[in-house]
């Protein structure tokens, strides 16, 4: 893992916000989101789309996580 | 009587909106009228945006906008087609004019295309608004200004100093000048000037016959009615079926009493069909360009401007690129202080503004209603909306921001799913394949 996870935290309440938690592969550079109760495990390797690397959250080249 | 109004509402109702053009209307009296009727003129956005010289209608907010701040001088003509017939005094008949009774509760033929000029005592600046007219007799009409309209107030000046009031009637015209003479302006502020920012020159003015260069008329409009409005003189006037597509009540309106009357040898005689595009689409092409200004002073991240002919005059939808904290709901309460809206929506600029699906579709995804839009009581608004609440005189307004969250960092995505989409290329070879599959035939489902 290149750094350690972002955090999005809520703003003002009247200020949007999302909910969605994304992650960047580090072999292609692409971006995809990623469900909250898969990075609760994070002995489950995420598997890109785009290049189909599988690899850790821990491994993530970027991970934003929402919440 | 409502032949040519009803075959309005039958293209609409079809989706189609061609340039209608009568060659031999009845007039009310059931007479012939030897003077064609055009209407439908402005029902299609293209056809007004092409007028304009705009090749797509969607980029017409910020050219309108933009032509409108750089005004250009009009130009006085001794040559003007519209003074090839003049007809004085007991001559002048304004029942021979093809003026159309549009809707059921109207109460007679009404003028819906006449612009009214007047000019302010104090300053001689002109203005002018289309304003309905009802034609009562030979030569009287009863005319409508809105009370807070800048002709109503020119009007009580000369009551209040005594005196009449001197107004003229223009009828017809290119349809970039009838664009033009909308430009939303201050007071006192010349529509000529504005219009000739609009149609790119000098526009070609002409000294009414009975009041001079006091009030001057376009020279190469169709049809021009001089008179004057006597001071304190108030007759009924309506019900008439409003751009709000309901019929306003009837009410004590001023009367024009006609001093002359001028056309054009070949004169056409144009009517707008209230409430339909046909009065819509120029208007509101004319308030997008208000409120893109507007809302552009507060928010430079704000791309585009509709105001949709569906939400009468009263919504209108607000495009970003990459609205900054806070931006979206500038540009909306900005928008907002705008007399007749009472809707402004902000969107990205992945939405097209102008399909409403698409709209509905931010408004669906991108929305929690209680964080995302807020409410302003107490704004200025039009007393035509049929939703006003008893005695009030302002109105409630709202802004709903669909616009989605900012990325967190540069370089990041936003913090919500990605939209759905099937490849670019693939899209294409799919529209591709179906224009070539012949249709006809299907069970219609
Ligand atoms: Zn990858």
């Amino acid at each position: 893992m290149s750094r350690a996870p972002e955090v999005l935290r809520p703003g003002a309440p009247w200020e949007k916000t999302g909910n969605a938690s994304w992650t960047q592969c580090g072999h292609c550079a692409n971006w995809f989101p990623v469900g909250g109760e898969l990075l609760a495990r994070p002995q489950v390797k995420l598997h890109c789309p785009t290049c189909h690397t599988e690899f850790l959250a821990a491994d993530a080249a970027r991970l934003i996580k929402a919440g | 009587m409502h032949a040519i109004t009803a075959l309005q509402y039958a293209l609409e109702k079809q989706g189609l909106r061609p340039i209608v053009y009568v060659t031999q209307p009845r007039l009310a009296d059931g007479r012939i009228s030897k003077m064609p009727v055009v209407t439908n003129l402005t029902a299609s956005r293209a056809l007004v945006a092409r007028a304009l010289g705009i090749n797509d209608h969607r980029s017409a907010a910020a050219i309108y906008a933009g032509r409108t701040a750089a005004p250009v001088a009009p130009v006085v003509t001794t040559t003007a087609p519209v003074q090839e017939i003049v007809i004085k005094g007991d001559e002048v008949d304004l029942t021979a004019l093809p003026a159309l009774t549009q809707h059921v509760g109207d109460p007679g033929p009404y003028l819906t295309a006449a612009h009214a000029t007047t000019y302010d005592p104090e300053t001689g600046v002109d203005n002018t608004a289309i304003q309905r007219c009802w034609i009562k007799s030979k030569r009287r009409m009863t005319y409508y200004p809105y009370p807070a309209s800048h002709n109503n107030r020119n009007m009580r000046k000369f009551w209040a100093k005594g005196d009449d009031c001197p107004v003229v009637f223009w009828i017809g015209h290119h349809p970039a000048v009838l664009m033009g003479t909308q430009a939303k302006l201050g007071y006192p502020q010349s529509h000529w000037s504005a219009c000739g920012g609009v149609i790119g020159e000098p526009l070609r003015l002409v000294r009414s016959v009975t009041f001079g260069d006091k009030i001057m008329v376009p020279a190469d409009a169709e049809i021009v009615i001089e008179g004057t409005v006597p001071r304190d003189v108030l007759e009924a006037d309506g019900p008439f079926g409003e751009y709000t597509g309901y019929s306003g009540p009837q009410v004590a309106a001023p009367v024009c009493d006609v001093a002359c009357i001028t056309m054009r040898r070949d004169a056409i005689y144009h009517d707008y069909g209230s409430g339909l595009t046909d009065m819509l689409v120029p208007d509101n092409m004319a308030m997008e360009g208000k409120v893109y200004s507007i809302a552009k002073a507060v928010a430079p991240a704000l791309s585009n401007v509709y105001v949709p002919a569906q939400g009468r005059r009263f919504h209108a939808y607000l495009q970003f690129n990459n609205p900054g904290p806070g931006e979206a709901r500038d540009a909306m309460t900005a928008a907002l202080a705008y007399r007749r809206l009472k809707l402004a929506v902000a969107v990205d600029d992945d939405i097209d503004i102008f399909d409403d699906n698409e709209v509905l579709f931010a408004l669906a995804t991108r929305v929690q209603w209680s964080r995302d839009s807020f409410t302003l009581d107490g704004l200025s608004g039009s007393m035509l909306d049929p939703s006003t609440p008893m005695g009030a005189k302002t109105h409630s307004k709202m802004a709903v921001d669909a616009t989605l969250p900012l990325p967190p960092s540069p370089g990041a995505p936003r913090p919500v799913p990605p939209r759905s989409a099937v490849p670019s290329d693939a899209l294409e070879a799919a529209a591709k394949l179906i224009s070539g599959v012949n249709t006809q035939g299907w069970p219609t489902l």
